[in-house]
């Protein structure tokens, strides 16, 4: 029995396995270590009331009330309204990405020269971001000068932070100037996995910049596409840098990440925040689902259109080579 | 080869008998924990800070010890005052062989309270907001509360059952640092005494000089938390109205219509903010930069507590201009100022007994030789002893302990209410400011929300009000 275990081992499929299932069980534990069983843990501390120096024996049980305040405060499950700001801004950001990405995916002056600058602000840490902002939205300071060598006076300018009707849109503007670079670079890889081909026999068709666009681009990146899309509409709702590190949530900023990190660490209301936290991974995996079907309702069988338009193109291209060919036969 | 394997048997024989003294030892301080009424008699058995003649004994001691807190400024080589380092040293010409390693951290009451969470923390500690019942778990006691207050002050900060957990490093007063020179050209020849006295110097201050007045320093928080500080003794003149009153008083912030208590309190801060006595934009005020702005005569004054005024004194040339008034309120004639203690040093009870020991011997230097306090601008910490603040006519107070049984309520209805008064609830104060701003919510209004959150945390706790 023994001796036949150990000549599994050292068979090649038995080293196969045990090699596949070495190199799994590693990330598997950590996995589960620092991410499952402290969620576990979390999960566990919404049904209850403690604060985070509170003894074991001495936690209460309070049943759903974490989660009934969750709803009835209008401090938490408001401050979700403040995540449209920043959806908006993902929208834009993911535009604007787009639209650079797709510039930079043809032959460009220079071109790497923008890409490294436009994805430059992702490099910087969040904490310097908050430092540099902080002072360019100052009165008088960065911002303002800039905007009155444009010829703004410096009366009619709002105040950045202060004023409550913009100072939420200052905020995503910074969060947009750090992540489109990040996005950008997404888009341009998945577009430069197409085939160059598709563009040629498109152009041949007759098909223009836009059309191109639309219908090979566009279909050819939807994966990474939905991937941002997603990406940045969860991290719109969990928003938390930019407000953190620039205002502290302080001025009608606070997100909900903001509140839930106040409630958390100075009022200690522990089994508050966690069940702040799992309403919001329910809300970020419903919208992560509805997003998905919405995508597969905009462009469907993409995959087939793909391949269809992969099949012509082939067609085409053995058209052309054979007419070459017969050109040169006729020649001969 | 004999002889070998007899060394080999004793030093085994010797290992386990180590090893089984050290569970004993543990095993010692857990029954001691669990028992009531035993810490006492098992701090009895080792040695107690009172029992240590500094210079005398243990001079020959030779550990490593650690300490984490929050004075990052005298880890700078900058530092106008005494750093760490100098201390250290001083502190190596007694005791040569006690090695102290000091981590400093700019985010200490965070940080410090999950130190203590994950179970392995440093000797020495600045204890954070932990439950008073719980101090036991984390620190050793350093003798029963009658002796340790005839060796220092404040030592009921960290008291619980009549032990006493934690020795103040420095002890602080509330009131307001100013500008002399800006005061004077103003034409504010008498310190205010009253709310309506300081509103009126800020707007002479306004008219006659270019300082913004009163400086809020809104984006930094925490230096709106500050304001908390003012409620009690300063406000009330009742040393017991901070741990006692306040939590059974109804509706503590209605207006007493005398300029007292903490709606007078607050009430400064919105007239100020809402009649444009303050800086223009709140929301990017800088905190680095308003020590340097006030040491130059651009700002008026600042709400902020004594451990503040070396800073300012420090920041710029005009170290003499800088000065502390106390808070203006007047009760029945009378202004007062709380003294308290500022972070108290908690000493490891999870530590060896040796590093206990450095940790005691380092503690006790630190209070009584290293004139840290006098050298921080603070209120003496031992009986007796010098200090820089001069306050003339001002009654000190000190905090008095919450009664038995409640000692841990203020935390609780704090945590209920969301208010966190002197426990870093920086938010509710900002807002006083936006809504003094906007114009969106009257100082009545405000007031009256925060009576309600104090009254719904009073009923859901079951407290008794009067």
């Amino acid at each position: 029995m023994s001796l036949e275990l150990v000549k599994w081992i050292k068979s090649k499929k038995g080293q196969q396995t045990l090699i596949i299932f070495m190199f799994t069980l590693i990330p598997l534990l950590l996995l589960f270590v620092f991410t499952y069983l402290p969620f576990a843990e979390m999960v566990k501390f919404s049904f209850m009331k403690l604060k985070y120096t509170t003894p074991a024996e001495n936690r209460e049980f309070v049943g759903l009330k974490n989660y009934i305040d969750v709803f009835s405060r209008d401090d938490c499950f408001s401050a979700l309204k403040l995540s449209l700001y920043y959806i908006v801004g993902a929208l834009i950001q993911l535009a604007l990405a787009l639209y650079l990405a797709t510039i930079l995916s043809f032959k460009v002056r220079l071109g790497n020269i923008y890409k490294g600058m436009i994805f430059f602000p992702y490099l910087i840490s969040g904490i310097a971001i908050g430092f540099i902002f902080k002072f360019f939205y100052t009165r008088g300071f960065v911002f303002d000068t800039i905007l009155g060598w444009c010829g703004f006076d410096l009366e009619n300018l709002p105040y950045w932070l202060k004023d409550q009707s913009i100072n939420n849109w200052s905020l995503v503007a910074t969060s947009i100037w750090r992540y489109f670079g990040q996005n950008m670079v997404l888009f341009l890889g998945a577009i430069m996995s197409i085939d160059p081909t598709l563009y040629e026999s498109a152009a041949l068709d007759g098909a223009n910049r836009w059309h191109q666009f639309l219908h090979i681009i566009l279909p050819g990146i939807k994966p990474v596409l939905t991937l941002n899309l997603i990406l940045s509409v969860t991290g719109s709702l969990s928003a938390f840098e930019q407000p953190f590190v620039i205002t502290g949530g302080s001025n009608g900023t606070g997100t909900y990440f903001v509140i839930m990190n106040t409630i958390a660490h100075t009022t200690q209301k522990v089994g508050l925040a966690s069940a702040m936290a799992v309403v919001l991974l329910v809300i970020i995996m419903v919208c992560t689902a509805f997003q998905k079907m919405i995508m597969n309702q905009l462009f469907p069988n993409d995959e087939l259109i793909i391949k269809r338009a992969k099949l012509r193109a082939v067609r085409e291209h053995k058209r052309r080579l054979t007419s070459n060919n017969s050109v040169r036969f006729n020649r001969r | 080869m004999k002889t070998r394997k007899v060394i080999a048997a004793l030093t085994v024989g010797s290992m386990l008998l180590c090893m089984s003294g050290c569970s004993e030892g543990t095993g010692d301080s857990e029954s001691g924990d669990s028992g009531s009424g035993t810490p006492a008699a098992e701090e009895a058995s080792a040695v107690s800070y009172a029992d240590i003649t500094l210079g005398e004994d243990y001079t020959d001691l030779e550990v490593t010890i650690t300490m984490f807190n929050h004075r990052t400024d005298l880890d700078s080589p900058d530092y106008g005052g005494v750093t760490w380092e100098e201390y250290l040293e001083a502190f190596h010409e007694m005791y040569p062989g006690i090695d102290v390693q000091i981590t400093t951290d700019t985010n200490y009451a965070e940080d410090a309270l999950t130190h203590l969470q994950s179970g392995s923390y440093e000797t020495i500690m600045g204890i954070p907001a932990v439950d008073k019942a719980d101090l036991s778990t984390y620190f050793i006691s350093y003798g029963d509360l009658d002796t340790m207050s005839s060796l220092i002050n404040y030592a009921t900060t960290w008291e619980y059952d009549g032990e006493v957990y934690g020795i103040p490093s420095t002890a602080t007063t509330q009131g307001i640092v100013y500008n002399r020179a800006v005061f004077e050209e103003a034409g504010v020849t008498e310190i205010p005494t009253t709310p309506d006295e300081f509103i009126s110097a800020l707007l002479k201050i306004r008219e006659n000089t270019d300082a913004i007045p009163l400086y809020t320093n809104y984006a930094a928080g925490w230096t709106m938390g500050a304001w908390d500080a003012y409620i009690g003794n300063n406000a009330t003149g009742d040393p017991t109205y901070m741990n006692n009153g306040l939590l059974h008083e109804e509706n503590p912030f209605r207006d007493y219509g005398d300029g007292t208590h903490a709606y007078a309190v607050y009430q400064i801060l919105y007239d100020a903010v809402s009649l444009g006595l303050t800086e223009d934009d709140y929301t990017t005020t800088d905190w680095e930069g308003c020590k340097g702005m006030l040491n130059a005569g651009e700002i008026g004054c600042m709400v902020l507590g004594s451990w503040a005024y070396p800073q300012m004194e420090a920041a710029g040339p005009n170290a003499e201009d800088i000065g502390y008034m106390p808070f203006p309120i007047t009760v029945d004639g009378v202004q007062y100022a709380s003294a308290g203690a500022d972070y108290c040093y908690g000493i490891n009870r999870n530590a060896t007994e040796e590093e206990i020991l450095g940790a005691l011997i380092f503690v006790k230097w630190l209070t009584e030789e290293s004139n840290f306090s006098y050298n921080e601008d603070g209120l003496p910490i031992t009986p007796g002893a010098d200090t820089k603040l001069d306050f003339g006519g001002v009654t000190f107070l000190e905090d008095e302990p919450a009664i038995e049984g409640e000692e841990d309520l203020l935390n609780e209805l704090n945590a209920e209410s969301e208010l966190n008064i002197n426990n870093g609830g920086n938010d509710k104060i900002q807002e006083i400011i936006e809504h003094a701003s906007n114009g969106d919510m009257t100082f009545e209004e405000i007031m009256e929300s925060w009576n309600v959150r104090w009254t719904d945390a009073q009923n859901s706790l079951g407290v008794e009000t009067n």
